[in-house]
């Protein structure tokens, strides 16, 4: 009980002092994305950032998912078994053993996997977290269900379907056994609206599973829906972080 | 973190006076896949096969995780290190006709490999080499057709089968599906990508194209002129490239 | 012979046609063949007054090894009366003065090119083969440097593929002569020019066999009790040539290495010492 109070205050990740600036070498050109940005999230909250196009959004959570090298500042993960690491200096190996096991990632486009079935695809994500295969198809054949595609589609290979089929199976490969932090780029943006409903429930039930996630969304709708804090980014900076109906208000005004 | 399988460290190679590469090193993890990226004279394949033996590092270490602890490649007889190519290391080639005898039939050069291992059961290698080539997707009734009469991408199929026959720890690959019709190269990508999934093989893919290292890696390594001028996550050396060679290169490849 | 006479170079020794320099060095490769059970040993092959290819080869083993109390039987495809036999045989007796025989009991060395005798030989017996192509991997590779890194590592796969590609395409092993076999597990030998019948006489034999290769100068052996087996997959067995039905015309005999005489729409015994004694009930 003890451990379990410490460990829901200690945030999940905490972002300190994160800059990144790009120089790209070809036009001798410079840009500075984040200036200095600090947040935490906690196991079981949702964040959600907000800010126009350009303000940092996804450049913070590709920093976080390290596939933008921060230029400075840290991005501590406190790991399930406890121990923190620092994700803006640690090691391209260790990384990479902690995304495949920690970290989920759902952008807005699926990475095509030619000739493998629906119901492969997610599968296979859960079997890279370290999941039997039976048990793995198991937990596929749930999460295609809950993100409503039907099971007529499990044998066919994603490259063929829809952007907003392809955005639901990405999802539901991205959320197959719970990882411990969820980063969400845009993952309802070519959704109806009731294929974008059913994911968002799922992404709610997630959270209250204790899942830490951070999420950009197109539409305010789904951070009022989701977010249990919102952080407001401008220019690479945090300009606003706190409760969702405050912080959207501001932004409004 | 997990337990290193292949290590490579100040791996350099002279010919002469000129250099081919020099302080190459990465750690790849067990089951890990590694790319090693560049264009044509970068050196990577040049590295690439002096971790396979086939050319002479002229200094570096080459330590590859085995029962009963590591071993440095580079500091084993010719003869030990053939030993080690008939079950631990495989290579496959650009050039199937390097890794395999075209006069021979698809079965038999899988046959090869597991004679080589000690297999004496006629029957227990038919079906290990019908297993194998089913598993590449080769059609089995081509199985005792010579592999001379095999398309490229055919021959790439069988290639593979014979290099994964005997369960190898390390597979190197040394542009895979360079020289293949663009639809056979993507079906080749997929079968060695899925032969990396299933078998737990370390490998190290060296590749000109960077859809080919994106589609089999976690991390890579970029060459030029003979020197590794970036490392990375794969996804990362691919959106958030530093080095300005590596920048120019993902913008090639994107334009 | 006098100390004067050996001091005195005008003065040769003529005893089986080689002069004694040159028989040494015959002999230490033999040694070397004997030491090393199936290894080729290269020698530096003479000039002989036979034709490279007409056993110049084993004439010279024969004749580095051969003593004055020697008794000499050679065969050309089982027959003493073979041309080539009858010319290396005379050759042999005229430089040795040694007695000759056709009864493979008798002799204490046979000659052969194709054969081994039905008859069992003893350990007072020396077997010399007559070697056309000593290299039992040029089927299979052509450059001469691999061929000797496959010998040296033991590295023999290309053998067993082209062993199962003769399965696959042929459903049976179809080499006849000059059937490789591992000898003491390490080196793979070619058994050329003898048939497949004979094989199983090279396992464990009482006798020793030398091989001489005069034209691709080698000599390789297989010394007593060494364990001879014909290169065959576990579950293919190793099969020597049998027509069933078919018995010797002369004799009469179904178990011996019998060869077709279309003429006579029948078989008659390839070992013609063996097929006449067992027509004088002398086996």
């Amino acid at each position: 009980m003890e451990q379990s109070n410490l460990s829901s205050r200690e945030p999940v990740l905490e972002v300190r002092d994160l800059r990144k600036d790009f120089t790209i070498h070809v036009i001798g050109r410079h840009v500075e994305a984040l200036n200095g940005v600090n947040l935490t999230v906690g196991a079981g909250e949702h964040v959600a950032l907000i800010g126009q196009s350009g303000a940092g959004k996804s450049t913070l959570l590709r920093c976080v998912w390290r596939s933008y090298r921060p230029t400075s500042g840290h991005v501590w993960l406190r790991q399930r078994d406890g121990a923190q690491i620092d994700l803006a200096t640690a090691d391209d190996r260790e990384v990479a053993d902690i995304r495949r096991q920690q970290i989920g990632y759902v952008g807005q486009f699926l990475r095509a996997e030619p000739r493998r079935s629906v119901l492969e695809v997610v599968a296979r994500a859960g079997i890279r977290r370290g999941a039997h295969e039976d048990d793995a198809t198991d937990q596929a054949v749930t999460a295609l269900r809950e993100v409503a595609i039907g099971e007529d589609l499990w044998g066919t290979s994603p490259v063929v379907l829809s952007g907003g089929e392809q955005q639901r199976i990405n999802l539901a490969a991205g959320t197959l056994y719970p990882p411990h932090l969820l980063l969400l780029d845009e993952p309802v943006a070519s959704l109806d609206a009731g294929n974008r409903q059913r994911v968002l429930e799922r992404i709610g039930h997630l959270a209250r599973d204790g899942v830490a996630v951070l999420s950009v969304f197109h539409d305010l709708e789904a951070v009022r829906q989701l977010a249990t804090r919102v952080v407001a980014l401008c220019d690479g900076n945090v300009v606003a972080d706190g409760a969702p109906n405050e912080v959207l208000e501001l932004v409004a005004s | 973190m997990s337990e290193w399988a292949l290590h490579v460290e100040g791996l350099t190679k002279w010919y002469g006076s000129t250099l081919a590469c020099r302080d190459v090193g990465f750690t790849v993890a067990a089951g890990e896949a590694i790319g090693i990226i560049g264009e044509s004279g970068s050196g990577k394949s040049t590295a690439l096969r002096c971790i396979a033996g086939d050319v002479r590092a002229s200094s570096g270490r080459v330590l590859l995780q085995k029962e009963g602890g590591a071993i440095d490649l580079l500091e084993l007889s010719d003869a030990e290190r053939r030993g080690l190519r008939v079950d631990t290391l495989s290579i496959v080639f650009q050039d199937p006709s390097e890794g395999l005898d075209l006069r021979v039939t698809a079965g038999g050069n899988i046959a090869e490999r597991l004679t080589a291992a000690g297999w004496r059961n006629f029957s227990a290698i038919r079906s290990r080499a019908r297993d194998l080539l089913d598993r590449v997707d080769v059609p089995i009734d081509r199985m005792d057709d010579l592999v001379e009469t095999f398309s490229g991408g055919m021959r790439q199929r069988v290639q593979l089968a014979k290099a994964v026959a005997n369960e190898p720890s390390l597979l190197l690959l040394d542009e895979p599906t360079t020289g293949l019709d663009a639809s056979v190269a993507a079906g080749v990508l997929d079968l060695i990508r899925s032969l990396l999934e299933t078998t737990r093989v370390t490998a190290v893919v060296v590749s000109h194209d960077m859809s080919v290292i994106s589609m089999l890696t976690s991390r890579a390594i970029v060459m030029h002129q003979g020197h590794v001028v970036e490392a990375g996550l794969t996804d990362q050396l691919f959106e958030d490239p530093q080095h300005a060679y590596t920048q120019q290169l993902v913008s090639a490849a994107r334009g | 012979m006098t100390i004067a006479e050996l001091v005195d170079s005008s003065v040769t020794v003529e005893f089986a046609h080689l002069d004694e320099q040159s028989k040494r060095v015959i002999r230490r490769a033999i040694l070397t063949a004997v030491a090393v059970p199936g290894y080729q040993v290269p020698f530096a092959s003479q000039e002989m007054p036979v034709a490279r290819g007409w056993g110049s080869g084993g004439l010279q083993v024969t004749l580095a090894a051969i003593g004055p109390n020697d008794v000499i039987k050679v065969i050309d495809q089982g027959d003493d009366d073979g041309i080539n036999a009858a010319n290396l045989r005379r050759l042999i007796v005229a430089t040795t003065d040694v007695e000759e025989t056709t009864d493979a009991r008798e002799a204490t060395i046979i000659q052969s090119r194709h054969r081994i005798p039905e008859e069992p030989l003893t350990s007072a017996q020396l077997l010399v083969l007559q070697v056309p192509v000593p290299e039992v991997l040029r089927g299979v590779e052509r450059d001469m440097n691999e061929m000797r890194r496959m010998h040296a590592e033991s590295d023999y796969s290309k053998m067993w593929v082209s062993l199962y590609e003769d399965l696959v395409r042929n459903g049976v092993v179809t080499a006849s002569t000059g059937y490789p076999v591992l000898v003491n597990g390490r080196y793979v030998m070619a058994t050329t020019p003898i048939p497949r019948w004979d094989i199983p006489q090279l396992d464990n034999a009482e006798f020793l066999t030398l091989f001489g290769a005069g034209r691709e100068k080698r000599i390789y052996a297989i010394p007593p009790h060494t364990k001879v087996e014909p290169l065959t997959f576990d579950d293919v067995a190793f099969e020597v040539e049998i027509t069933p039905g078919a018995t010797c015309l002369l004799c009469a005999t179904s178990d011996t290495y019998l060869i077709e005489v279309p003429s006579h729409h029948g078989w008659i015994c390839s070992d013609t010492d063996f097929c006449t004694r067992k027509r004088q009930d002398n086996v």
